[in-house]
């Protein structure tokens, strides 16, 4: 019994070091350690279950070592913070004044498109409408935006550029050529298209573009029509 | 946060104390058995056997089985039946020479058992 017992909390531990690793978008609206409890206790409750050779016992002793975990994690929780931000995570700002937070993105294994997606289904479509955006500790996303910003997005943006890579898809929908929004790039100061992090575009030219590391500029590309 | 440290020290000595009990009464059960069996061997070797010490060694070994269900996989019970049976069966038929080899066997399952029930870092990997 004490082998279950040292043998369970070895795999609780193992299991949320990977749950914490591999980020918010594997957790969904769980903590990663209740998570880790879901996954875990449903198996345990099964096998002493469909196999008789091994004893009840067996089950019950793995499922109140992990009840013993997560009172002990609960109780960490609630008065430790140190604790709770190992165990749980904290809340990630991928969006704020200066735009998008690259490394936030990569620290949980999310890019550009992901978060514009997450956006999208919080009723933002374009990224200067949000102040700040968040995923939270149990993965949930959250996004505050600007006290004007139905009218920052009037027209549906696409991404021209996406980490240094085109989109040809979108050039060719904005009916211009790459060599077109290279000089765009020039004008603002990037020499290197390895350097943009994202550049969006919408109907009417108007541009969202950031390059890695620096603030976010919006500008208006000189259209004589709004495309979409 | 009282009652979560309150069920977190019940838990926790309920599942030592089982894990304590289990341990002890494994081992107790496994050194009992083993000093029947080292009985029923050596009469055996010198021949003096006979099948009322066979079924003696059986019945001990039915009295302890009925509570070490709770605590062994059954398959391994079912495993020193098997063995035990077949020497049983030999003591019958008075084949001594075939029985002794199958209560070494139980022997070494005696010494064995308990040992994977041991917590050491072997039987945790």
């Amino acid at each position: 019994m004490g082998l279950i017992f040292i043998r369970t909390i070895i795999i609780f531990i193992a299991t949320l070091i990977v749950m914490r690793l591999m980020g918010k978008r594997q957790i969904g609206e769980m903590q990663p350690y209740e998570l880790v409890i879901t996954l875990i206790i449903a198996d345990l409750a099964c096998i002493p279950m469909a196999d008789n050779s091994i004893p009840l016992l067996y089950g019950l002793v793995a499922i109140l070592a992990i009840y013993l975990i997560h009172q002990i994690i609960c109780l960490l929780d609630l008065n430790f913070n140190a604790a709770k931000a190992v165990v749980s995570g904290i809340p990630s700002v991928v969006l704020n004044k200066n735009g998008i937070d690259d490394a936030q993105l990569k620290k949980n294994n999310l890019d550009v498109s992901d978060l514009i997606e997450s956006l999208r289904v919080e009723g933002y479509f374009s990224l200067d409408a949000v102040q700040y955006a968040l995923y939270e500790a149990e993965g949930t996303f959250s996004a505050l935006p600007k006290p004007d910003y139905e009218s920052l997005q009037t027209s549906l943006p696409v991404i021209l550029i996406d980490e240094g890579k085109f989109d040809q898809k979108n050039i060719d929908l904005t009916k211009k050529d790459k060599e077109y929004y290279l000089d765009v790039l020039r004008m603002h100061g990037c020499k290197e298209l390895k350097k943009v992090l994202v550049m969006t575009v919408a109907g009417n030219g108007k541009v969202y573009f950031q390059q890695k590391g620096e603030k976010y500029e919006v500008f208006h590309l000189d259209w004589q029509q709004q495309l979409w | 946060m009282i009652r979560t440290i309150a069920s977190i020290f019940v838990t926790l000595g309920l599942l030592l104390g089982v894990s304590f009990y289990e341990g002890a009464r494994v081992k107790n059960t496994f050194e009992r058995f083993d000093a029947v069996l080292r009985v029923l061997y050596d009469k055996t070797e010198s021949g003096e056997v006979t099948y009322e010490d066979g079924t003696a060694a059986e019945k001990f070994w039915e009295n302890q089985k009925k509570t070490l269900h709770i605590w062994l996989p059954h398959t391994a019970i079912q495993e020193i039946d098997y063995q035990l049976y077949e020497a049983v069966g030999y003591l019958y038929v008075g084949d001594f020479d075939s029985a002794i080899p199958k209560i070494e066997i139980l022997l070494g399952m005696c010494e064995n058992i308990p040992q994977s029930y041991r917590v050491s870092l072997e039987n945790i990997l």
